[in-house]
């Protein structure tokens, strides 16, 4: 399985949705104070990121994930004279997948030869090739395991709609613990470190996964033969996560995914039918068709029509329903990506989209 | 092309077998990529002496050795190899013999046939196993033997060589305890289906073209030669999978 069909939401292309270009603590809303549109089963409900813990009850379980933004945006150089390179993974100290590009906007294909020798931010490395079917990513191995060097010479990866660099801690939450996310994991960005003290004073509990992302490349979503490109990124949803998960749900809780990210983390670890304690790699792909199976509710950005990401907003909640909210969404100026505004997408128990199996 | 590398290496080594084309190919040109010291072998020695010059071109350290796995003399050439270099850090079983094509049912193949089958696929994974064993110990080395999904399923007229790749799976997770202690890991790898000679052999007349040419793998092996040794140690996989797991 090289890439699957996707499912395309057609009836989103029209909407156009105001994009959020800088974070919200520099257009001068504190980080918590985002808007947050509530959908559930039939209605949407227009509140501010900072209710969140009033719409959650005890004993409800928000599962997050603690992986880190690293910079991942270097100048580099290569034949072609200089270029930038977007780390998307590290497959191993020495090799990453990664996305050569001309600049923040204007994505490759930058012509390199295989084998050619490249200079990453003055790091030697070679380019090996280009993954075999997501061309505009390729092999990229250092000569030497870079680590700290490279780190220091990296930005922030960030694409034509943002127009300045910002400093890294923007672009971390206040779970983020294990570096490795070449792109924010951005729907835990508004938590607060109070509103975590709220939320343990209420009985609502967090567990934690990790999945560190690959590059998103929104201007280039689609593989050439029309299937979604899987780019593997690595993950672990460990056994406290599983076990947290499985006590909530016995005593009637419910399980809310803090970002896309964990859904898929936790579709992959729950794979074989069960969940269960799973690390690796995954690029497993949820969309309509392929129901979700743990949680009940999703706390996300807004996204892209040609996105994956809507796509497994889909297998969340009823595409008509999503699209409702969408519409209301862009009606009322919702701010789009990964420094706009929240939504928070309830599951309907009876819905056709969940399985609860026993 | 070098038939002989100069002097006992300082860096990994690994020894790739049916390592002319196809998924064989595709593994070498990526451990050479990460700068392996390469072993080849295969038995057509044009398509060899036409990959090693390949890879030559991106790395001193390529030797080609033609041949078959099922030829003792030809595994104690490998093993000289191996032994010149003093350490194989990863042995890559990938050489692997289909039976007669097309494909036939159980009842009609010859045992002439099938004991061929057992021999390239069975038997001389274990012997270069036998043989290398000390070298792979020396620098807690890794074993990927190649597998099939005809091990597990039972198609018709796949008996043949999904029995071989059954016994081959079992021989993966007893490696895996015996040597495991030891250091080494040894992990079965199941590729899926590819547009390949051999699967090709396997659908005589057929459109394959549908299938992905073996380089669609290649994140996976750079995905499985990236992990430590006691995070695979004893599984196996399937390259196409959505998802790779891990010990944890």
């Amino acid at each position: 399985m090289s890439g699957v069909t996707p499912v395309v939401f057609e009836e989103f292309r029209d909407l156009r949705g105001v994009v959020a270009r800088a974070p919200p603590e520099d257009r001068g809303i504190p980080r918590d104070r985002v808007r947050l549109l509530v959908s559930d089963r039939t209605q949407d409900h227009h509140r501010v990121f900072c209710d969140l813990p009033r719409l959650l009850r005890p004993g409800d379980l928000l599962v997050v994930n603690i992986s880190a933004t690293v910079p991942g945006r270097f100048p580099a150089q290569g034949s072609p004279g200089s270029f930038l390179l977007h780390r998307s993974t590290a497959f191993a100290p020495d090799l990453w997948l990664a996305e050569p590009r001309w600049s923040a906007s204007r994505p490759g294909p930058v012509p390199l030869a295989a084998g050619e020798a490249l200079s990453v931010a003055g790091v030697p490395a070679r380019y090996l090739g280009a993954h075999p079917t997501i061309p505009r990513l390729g092999w990229v191995r250092f000569d030497e395991p870079p680590d700290g060097r490279l780190a220091a010479q990296g930005e922030p990866i960030r694409y034509g709609y943002v127009d300045r660099s910002w400093p890294l801690d923007r672009y971390q939450t206040i779970f983020s613990r294990i570096p490795g996310s070449s792109e924010m994991p951005s729907a835990a960005r508004p938590f607060t470190p109070a509103m975590r003290e709220e939320l343990r004073r209420r009985g609502v509990r967090i567990a934690e996964i990790v999945l560190h992302t690959a590059v998103s490349s929104l201007e280039l979503a689609d593989g050439s033969d029309g299937s979604v490109p899987l780019v593997p990124e690595p993950f672990e949803v460990p056994s406290a996560t599983v076990a947290a998960i499985e006590e909530t749900r016995a005593r009637g809780g419910r399980v809310v995914a803090v970002g896309t990210t964990v859904v898929r983390a936790l579709e992959s670890a729950g794979a074989a039918g069960n969940l269960r304690a799973t690390a690796g790699f995954t690029r497993l792909y949820v969309q309509p068709g392929r129901p979700v199976r743990f949680l009940d509710g999703l706390l996300t950005g807004f996204h892209e029509a040609s996105s994956t990401h809507l796509a497994l907003l889909g297998a969340v909640i009823p595409k008509d329903r999503l699209l409702r909210a969408y519409r209301t969404a862009v009606r009322a100026g919702y701010l789009w990506h990964e420094f706009g505004d929240s939504h928070l997408l309830w599951s309907p128990r009876d819905s056709p989209a969940m399985n609860y199996g026993s | 092309m070098n038939d002989r590398l100069t002097s006992p290496s300082s860096g990994p080594v690994a020894l790739v077998t049916g390592a002319s084309r196809g998924l064989g190919r595709v593994i070498a040109e990526h451990l050479s990529d990460r700068g392996y010291s390469m072993i080849l072998t295969a038995r057509g020695a044009e398509d060899l002496a036409q990959t090693v010059e390949e890879l030559a071109r991106r790395t001193s350290k390529v030797v080609g050795l033609p041949g078959d796995v099922t030829d003792p003399t030809h595994r104690d050439r490998l093993a000289d190899a191996v032994h010149h270099q003093g350490r194989l850090d990863v042995l890559v079983n990938n050489a692997s013999e289909l039976g007669p094509s097309p494909l036939r049912p159980l009842r009609e193949l010859s045992l002439e046939d099938f004991r061929r089958i057992l021999e390239v696929n069975l038997l001389a994974p274990v012997a270069l196993v036998q043989a290398m064993a000390p070298e792979l110990v020396r620098v807690c080395g890794r074993i990927v033997n190649i597998s099939s999904d005809a091990a597990v399923q039972g198609y018709p007229h796949w008996g043949g060589y999904g029995a071989s790749k059954a016994a081959l799976d079992l021989v993966s997770r007893t490696l895996a305890s015996e040597l495991g202690p030891e250091g080494v890991a040894v992990v079965s790898v199941d590729p899926g289906d590819l547009r390949t000679t051999m699967h090709q052999a396997a659908f005589p007349g057929e459109d394959i073209s549908d299938r992905p040419p073996p380089a669609v793998t290649l994140p996976f092996w750079a995905w499985l030669f990236s992990q430590p040794n006691e995070r695979i140690q004893g599984r196996r996989y399937r390259a196409q999978e959505a998802t790779w797991e891990v010990n944890l």
